[in-house]
């Protein structure tokens, strides 16, 4: 139902710009330097728009600074907790066909399931999504995302891509972000009737409403971090394999026993780290 | 990503955890089982874990006191020069020795000065161990979670390693992201961005200790 949506002129005009960008970062990542070579950074993250992503990251905590954070913080203080939670509750309701498709994707039949019986009861117990009463009688809420289906799949996550404003992602993950808005039946409605501000509306309230719940945590780890861009990109890419794992245990890298205490001269008994 | 906190909170809750490292355990012959392997090692974070909130609620201890005790404790609870060292990766090889001393010196600074800064933060969090499985030879993941008074569980593992009897945790890793695999990916990228020269993170990592 989901899968095979209507082809509209609109969603067509928008596959194509699409496309071309992810070809086109995809002949420039291959035109740049080899990818994950021994001189790789630490456990070959690839990353060879290098600076034009930290470009992109400094211009993104500009217009957090400016805009996104104040406007999550205003946000914050005038929505009570409660409101606020029906506000992401509503709209994960709305996600819900975006994660069956890919639940289903990826053959997670039960995993569909659950997603099939949130949205029948909170759509109709919880108040068109706003209350999410599933979870309280068991059924929790899990995310899925194309490409998370293409990690599934066992597509590598490519290089490394920092989005304006919508922040770290890869590759593979942007192309998802593209294919996962076909999956997204409110979007040929919008399409359909002319309503594409209420789609863009949605992504701005999505978006302030994630900001408005890291505010601390984003604060601690910029404090934190030497290197903010290298931290955000390691904790991204961690992150994403360990949806894509759905929170199994993860495969720990390997961790030479070096000598325990070991002063700083014994460097070459032991192979290094890597 | 609620990561810093949970990872804080994660280390905070087994650094504080007392002296009692296993001592009792470590004599016990019983190490060659691993199903006895694996409830070691969770009875070595459920008890650091216990011991841990102990410390936390005692309104005897002044902020000082916490922070004397955490250094201590993350010192003896954690491997750190084997950590330290996955930490700095390939580019441990490249070190002097010089180098490397400063560098084992800084990065335990580093690390205490990072997460004692949330040692008065403490709200009611739990500790409740789920699952433990043996890791190649000689470490035990023990699956776990912390519970906050309100919100959600946050999933924590803890990669423990047996050193022939002394239990040493060498990785946390909280909802996937891994303490260590974070700093080291960090790490390189600082060493990166100053020609490759070891240097470059000495630096940052003195002018944040100091």
């Amino acid at each position: 139902m989901l899968v095979n949506p209507v082809r509209s002129k609109g969603a067509r005009r928008r596959l194509v710009p699409v496309l071309l960008l992810a070809t086109g970062l995809l002949v420039g990542a291959c035109a740049g330097a080899p990818a994950d070579s021994a001189e790789d950074g630490a456990d070959g993250i690839r990353d060879p728009l290098e600076p034009m992503n930290r470009l992109i990251f400094s211009m993104n905590l500009a217009a957090d600074t400016v805009v996104i954070r104040p406007a999550a913080d205003l946000y914050r203080t005038i929505i009570p907790r409660p409101g606020r939670d029906a506000v992401r509750s509503f709209l994960r309701n709305l996600e819900s066909p975006v994660i069956l498709a890919n639940d289903i994707l990826q053959g997670e039949l039960s995993r569909a399931g659950i997603t099939t019986v949130r949205f029948l009861i909170n759509s109709t117990a919880g108040i068109a999504g706003l209350f999410d009463v599933a979870a309280k009688m068991g059924y929790e809420r899990h995310s899925e995302d194309f490409g998370q289906t293409l990690g599934r799949y066992g597509m590598d996550e490519g290089f490394f891509l920092m989005l304006p404003i919508l922040g770290p992602s890869s590759f593979r993950d942007a192309l998802g972000l593209g294919v996962d808005f076909y999956f997204d039946p409110l979007n040929y409605w919008a399409d359909n009737t002319g309503h594409e501000e209420l789609m863009v509306a949605r992504t701005v309230v999505r978006g302030i409403d994630a900001r408005s719940r890291t505010i601390e945590t984003l604060d601690e780890i910029e404090r934190t971090s030497i290197d903010f861009y290298a931290t955000v990109r390691s904790l991204y890419r961690q992150q994403r394999n360990d949806e894509i794992r759905n929170g199994e245990m993860p495969s720990l890298p390997p961790l030479p026993d070096y000598t325990r205490f070991s002063g700083p001269d014994d460097s070459e008994s032991v192979a290094a780290g890597d | 990503m609620r990561y810093l906190a949970a990872l804080s909170l994660a280390l905070i809750l087994t650094v504080a955890a007392g002296p009692r490292l296993y001592a009792a355990e470590n004599d016990a012959a019983i190490l060659q089982v691993s199903a006895a392997e694996n409830d070691i090692a969770v009875r070595f974070v459920t008890d650091l874990g216990d011991n841990a909130i102990q410390m936390l609620v005692n309104d005897t201890l002044d902020q000082n006191q916490r922070l004397d005790e955490f250094r201590r404790l993350l010192v003896v609870g954690f491997d750190i020069p084997l950590i330290s060292r996955y930490v700095l990766g390939r580019y441990w090889r490249r070190a002097s020795p010089e180098e490397r001393n400063e560098y084992l010196h800084l990065f335990e600074e580093f690390l205490v000065r990072t997460y004692a800064a949330r040692l008065g933060q403490y709200g009611g969090e739990t500790l409740e161990i789920k699952t433990a499985r043996t890791d190649g030879d000689r470490d035990v993941i023990v699956r776990s979670e912390i519970i906050p008074s309100d919100g959600p569980a946050v999933r924590v593992d803890w990669r423990v390693r047996n050193f022939d009897g002394n239990y040493r945790i060498i990785d946390v890793v909280v909802e996937g992201i891994s303490m260590i695999i974070t700093q080291r990916d960090e790490f390189a990228a600082v060493i990166e961005s100053s020609g490759g020269r070891v240097e470059g993170l000495l630096a940052e990592l003195r002018s944040r200790t100091q």
